[in-house]
């Protein structure tokens, strides 16, 4: 089961990543510019269902394909999305479960994730920090995650979790 | 899994041996400069999800294009309201056709376009973007086959778009001029004075001329002057009037001509390179004044 579990996590971010690069590509799918970051939300729904090691180790694998197919140097992502990754692990037992709690939750990982890099994008040469947009960058992707959210938690929940409720822990 | 410390513990370390793992990638890459294990690396990443990313714009494009194209309708009804009556009875028509036409009208207007100096150039189309919020790259369909290389410039029919900085067999990534890390020589048509244009990571470009004279007006027309692009390419037009100050320099910003967000097909100038810059213009090399012996001259 727990390396079924992470066949399955892994195929997730494999498509996650394909629909990101074309479905949500600058001259598709956009609402004010932006696109919702769906890597870092398949991330947060597998890590919360998966056991630690494979969920780091989830993060981690998802972060890099970003930074094979992306333009920062490497191990960028890896590095933003295995902090997301642990902190989905430190979350997801100590508070109470609802959609209320998730979406914030959401909100405040995806926000956190894209802050982190562009403060290591920063530090390694990229001046992420001085982009025009970087706010609306940050707040609006963390939005659409938070949106996209149900959808995400409905697929994965039956792939993940057949036997469970979408909400259940 | 927090109820046991040693899981904890061992959750903690591979977490810990995860971010360094990262760091030392980052910090490999960095010296690399994309180029090494990382880079070859990045091809084979580039050329195994290129075929999955083809049939995924394959099969969203009539749904996206759909979408573009209601919004389309959408603007234009609000900007030609008075032409309301005779648009009505095309609407229906035009929501179903208008992802196809603004495709065909892109590729004919992208045919039609003549490569600056007529370099040799290829048609080309973006087929999937950076997974990144802040990525500033394309993916085309053309590669090494084609002739594309890394330093070639990319036009559309507005002007640059950006330039090759990685290429495969049958695919290349293009560097948007609004990335950070691209800087573009450039000549300001009014003045004739050269300058900088950077990116800053989207919107508009920044303009920095060491060496001017001259003020800059609002829509005054920046070109690339020469050095790294073929001459004479419309990069953007500058948003902000800006006057000299003598001892600094001219900082201004210049709006990108070409609508980034929007463009599906590229051409990729192949038939020129930096190199071929030093032999059109002297600039680096100066040439002695040819001897004239004084004697027969006198004659």
């Amino acid at each position: 089961m727990r390396s079924r579990g992470l066949a399955i996590a892994l195929a997730s971010v494999v498509l996650s990543v394909v629909i990101q690069t074309t479905v949500f590509a600058p001259d598709s799918v956009r609402l004010f510019g932006t696109a919702p970051n769906l890597v870092l939300l398949v991330v947060v729904v597998c890590a919360r269902w998966l056991d630690p090691e494979p969920a780091l180790f989830l993060g981690f694998t998802a972060g890099l394909l970003v930074d094979l197919l992306g333009s920062a140097p490497l191990g960028l992502w890896a590095m933003s999305l295995t902090v997301v990754a642990y902190l989905t692990l430190q979350v997801r037992g100590r508070v109470a479960d609802g959609p209320l709690v998730v979406g914030i939750g959401i909100l405040g990982l995806t926000f956190v994730g894209q802050f982190l890099f562009v403060v290591l994008g920063t530090l390694f040469g990229l001046q992420t920090i001085t982009d025009p947009q970087l706010v609306q960058n940050l707040l609006l992707p963390s939005i659409y995650n938070v949106i996209l959210a149900p959808a995400v938690f409905w697929v994965l929940a039956r792939l993940l979790r057949p036997q469970q409720r979408v909400w259940s822990t | 899994m927090l109820s046991s410390g040693r899981r904890f513990d061992r959750t903690t370390a591979l977490f810990l041996s995860l971010l360094a793992a990262s760091f030392i990638f980052a910090t490999f890459d960095v010296r690399a400069q994309g180029e090494g294990a990382g880079g070859i690396m990045r091809d084979g990443a580039q050329q195994l999800f290129a075929p999955a990313q083809k049939a995924a714009e394959f099969a969203v494009a009539p749904v996206v294009g759909f979408v573009d194209g209601i919004s389309n309708i959408a603007g234009l009804r609000a900007e030609n309201e008075r032409l309301q009556a005779e648009v009505n009875s095309l609407e229906q028509q035009l929501r179903e056709t208008a992802a196809l036409e603004r495709r065909v009208a892109e590729l004919e207007a992208i045919s039609g376009l003549e490569a600056p100096e007529e370099l040799a150039a290829v048609t080309a189309r973006i087929f999937s973007a950076g997974p990144g919020t802040f990525d500033q790259i394309r993916y085309i369909d053309k590669g090494k086959a084609d002739g594309v290389l890394v330093g070639n410039a990319v036009i559309d029919e507005h002007g640059l778009v950006g330039r090759v900085d990685r290429v495969t067999e049958n695919n290349a990534r293009v560097r948007l001029i609004t990335d950070p890390l691209v800087a573009v020589g450039v000549r300001v048509e009014s003045t004739n004075e050269t300058g900088v244009v950077t990116g800053r990571g989207g919107g508009a470009l920044r303009l920095e001329m060491f060496q001017a004279t001259q003020p800059v007006r609002e829509g005054d027309v920046v070109v690339t002057d020469g050095s790294r692009f073929p001459p004479g390419i419309v990069v953007g037009f500058i948003s902000e009037t800006a006057d000299v100050v003598v001892g600094f320099a001219l900082r201004t910003a210049v709006e990108p001509a070409v609508p980034l967000s929007e463009v599906d097909f590229v051409k990729v100038v192949v038939g020129w390179s930096p190199l071929d810059a030093g032999i059109e213009e002297p600039g680096g090399l100066i040439e002695p004044p040819p001897f004239v012996d004084p004697t027969t001259e006198r004659r």
